[in-house]
């Protein structure tokens, strides 16, 4: 599927992601009691740059990625990318393996996965994990620094050259002054809409909704003139994860949490409004009750209006759309006419060895897979936003497959208003996303009050933050 | 007739429940055969006909191999516990031993403990062994049922002590009493039971989702790999859904009436 979409976020079934999460719990467990011996992360602080690798010095290293859990064009093209660097780099030997786990989504397994192999002190050397996950890694999973690694004017210079990083995306992977996920792939939110629909309820369909309010009003036309359901956010349930959801707390000026990240914010004025408004497309009709596993096969139907989506789906719907009904984006709306701040879905790459020499190897490979040449095939085979994002300019990467997906622009454009979505802070951060995403779900689909419940679902969620940072 | 008009309900009722047991699996055909554009559509009668999406899942996979994959392991596990429940119920029913029962209750109750607590240890022997991502790694933890050993134990207990007796008479050792006297008794509870092993194993998902991170590994992963990040390709996904059915189902249509009398006979019904 040569389609341009854009990249990953948890996504998937609850149920596997319980058991996925069952399984990282007790790997953590198992990590924790072995602490003193195999497997322990060692800390990065006074650890010298790892050295360069001597021609013929050979090293084996590891990658997992959950891309490599999707077959066609997502093995196909990292199969290749990985072929390149071999021949690139014949002394270092890459080993490429996807996340063993349950769940369907493969971005689902992939901290338990490194979990589980912590406990046997066999990490992978490098791993593709989300961003939401970046906190986690740093502090739990052993993730290095490159900056310890390789030194800041070595990551400085991989986030330039001829086609530099966005740079709202280069900062991506950073944490407390350092970078500990190469920013990888990602998208932001985008709403996708039905154009037909647009011109059978008697809407332009070259005018988008720039607002909430716009979009509620033209969701209930179409409603009403042509039967189909107006609009879908995916952003509002535990499963949809909260990068999206972050975006429009951060568009409505709330935020998740204090700067000095010791306190939960998501019952303050901007958040709960953001969901008072969400509730009222549900009330109003505007929006369907839905979840997303019926929301976007129904929206590449064409039985949909809006769907604001990761560009991951990108490719479904083009498929769903194919000669039969005009699919087309435009960027998130937003609160009466105030500056959107989009945030991110996607992963990084962290690299998780304690070795020296195959530190140096992975930051060789990490490199490579961020490199000009990587990204064209990355975007042009499988469709994600490239980070790079001069190269949709030049003839000899993107241009003519940036020029064949008009698509890809509003997310591109939403680039330069990129905000990094938060990654909750201490062990407990994903069950701190549940309840903050559980009382989302709550208020939008069930109809409970927004400031209360909100509220209710900060107080039990801070309990669960780290006391001490 | 209120006879009559009640065998009438039942029959509706059965009819209505044997619908709704087959539907899922007409829908997966169903959707395997739309054209690709029309995987989305929600009309009964899929039409036109496509094998679009067979023809994707066997580029994208190597359907045959992880098939064959998927027998090796599911008939190693099904003849491993088979084997091992043999074995382990004939000590059961045919011996007095010190702990005997304590043994017993401890090998049924691997039957009560769930997998997830029993996983991490596993998998930490298996890295211990060196059989993480292989096919040995996920048939070797399996082994054991303890279900085998109770049916089994509990029809051997069903055997006449004359008959054994008789055995013992006629010279027989218990290594021959068991293949000459007791295998031919029970052969239609073997029989039921190495059917539900193999089903069994033939659709266990999680265990090899985290033994195997490489692809070419066993059916029930390589579907997998039509679910993702990306959204779900529910053309090859049905496809290869499909054809990841059809061993178990020629296997029941060819042996139906051996399998039907089987669970008959042994009271696995």
């Amino acid at each position: 599927m040569t389609r341009p979409s854009a990249p990953p976020h948890r996504r998937g079934p609850a149920r596997p992601a319980r058991v996925a999460r069952l399984v990282g719990l007790l790997a953590a467990a198992a990590v924790s009691l072995t602490a003193c011996g195999i497997g322990a992360p060692t800390t990065s602080g006074g650890t010298a740059f790892a050295p360069e690798l001597a021609p013929d010095q050979k090293v084996d290293i590891t990658f997992e990625s959950y891309n490599l859990s999707q077959a066609g064009n997502w093995t196909d093209t990292f199969t290749e990318l990985l072929g390149e660097f071999s021949r690139e780099h014949p002394n270092i030997t890459v080993k490429a393996q996807k996340p063993q786990g349950t769940s369907p989504n493969g971005v689902t397994n992939a901290v338990p996965s490194v979990q589980a192999q912590l406990a046997t002190g066999n990490p992978p050397d490098v791993a593709q994990l989300t961003f939401g996950d970046l906190d986690f890694a740093a502090k739990a999973l052993g993730a290095k620094p490159y900056d310890d690694l390789v030194g800041k004017p070595a990551v400085d210079a991989q986030f330039g050259g001829e086609h530099p990083y966005a740079p709202t995306a280069a900062a991506l992977g950073n944490l407390d002054g350092k970078t500990y996920g190469m920013p990888f792939v990602f998208s932001t939110p985008v709403l996708y809409y039905n154009a037909s629909l647009f011109t059978a309820a008697g809407l332009d369909p070259n005018r988008p909704p720039q607002t909430w309010a716009e979009l509620k009003s033209d969701a209930q036309a179409i409603k009403a003139r042509t039967g189909r359901d107006g609009s879908y956010v995916d952003c509002l349930t535990q499963v949809a994860g909260d990068w999206c959801y972050q975006a429009l707390v951060r568009s409505n000026g709330g935020a998740m949490l204090s700067a000095d990240r010791t306190k939960l914010a998501f019952a303050d004025p901007g958040a709960v409004g953001a969901v008072a408004m969400a509730q009222d497309l549900v009330n109003s009709g505007a929006s369907p009750k839905l979840s997303q596993a019926q929301a976007y096969p129904q929206f590449a139907r064409g039985d949909m209006g809006m769907l604001l989506e990761t560009s991951a789906l990108q490719g479904t719907f083009q498929k769903g759309a194919a000669g039969k009904w005009d699919l087309r984006a435009a960027p998130m709306p937003s609160f009466d006419g105030r500056p959107t701040v989009p945030t991110n879905s996607g992963a990084a790459l962290f690299v998780l060895s304690n070795d020296p020499a195959k530190q140096r190897a992975a930051w060789e490979l990490v490199q490579f897979l961020t490199s000009d040449r990587a990204y064209t095939a990355i975007s042009s085979k499988i469709g994600y936003l490239p980070l790079r994002t001069g190269l949709v300019d030049d003839p000899r990467y993107l241009q003519t497959w940036a020029r064949n997906n008009p698509l890809l622009a509003p997310n591109l454009a939403q680039l330069a208003r990129l905000e990094p979505a938060q990654a909750l802070p201490g062990n407990d951060y994903s069950r701190i996303q549940d309840e903050m995403m559980g009382a989302v779900e709550t208020v939008v689909y069930q109809g409970a009050d927004p400031r209360t419940t909100m509220s209710a679902a900060q107080t039990n969620a801070q309990a669960l933050m780290p006391t001490q940072r | 007739m209120t006879d009559r008009m009640r065998a009438v309900r039942g029959h509706v009722v059965l009819v209505l429940v044997g619908l709704a047991c087959v539907f899922p699996i007409y829908w997966m055909y169903a959707t395997s055969l739309r054209r690709p554009n029309d995987v989305f559509e929600t009309s009964l009668l899929p039409w036109p006909l496509s094998l679009a999406s067979y023809g994707e899942a066997a580029r994208e996979l190597d359907v045959l191999g992880l098939l064959a994959n998927t027998t090796l392991v599911a008939v190693a596990v099904a003849v491993g516990q088979l084997l091992v429940a043999l074995l382990a119920a004939y000590a059961f029913a045919a011996y007095r031993f010190r702990g005997e029962k304590l043994l017993y209750l401890a090998m049924i109750g691997t039957w009560l403990v769930p997998f997830q607590v029993t996983m991490l240890p596993n998998y930490v022997l298996l890295y211990q062994l060196g059989l993480l991502n292989t096919l040995s790694g996920v048939v070797l933890p399996q082994l054991l049922s303890g279900v085998g050993v109770l049916l089994l134990r509990s029809h051997m207990r069903s055997i006449p002590a004359e008959l054994l007796e008789a055995a013992r008479m006629d010279g027989r050792g218990s290594w021959g009493t068991l293949w000459t006297v007791v295998v031919p008794v029970l052969r239609p509870a073997l029989a039921a039971l190495a059917i539900l092993l193999f089903v069994t194993a033939w659709n266990e998902y999680f265990w090899p989702a985290m033994v195997l991170q490489r692809s070419g590994a066993v059916i029930q992963l390589g579907i997998r790999g039509f679910l993702g990040t990306e959204g779900v390709r529910w053309g090859p996904l049905m496809a290869a859904s499909g054809l990841a059915c059809l061993p178990v189902f020629a296997l029941y249509l060819v042996l139906q009436r051996q399998v039907v009398s089987a669970f008959v006979r042994s009271g696995l019904r």
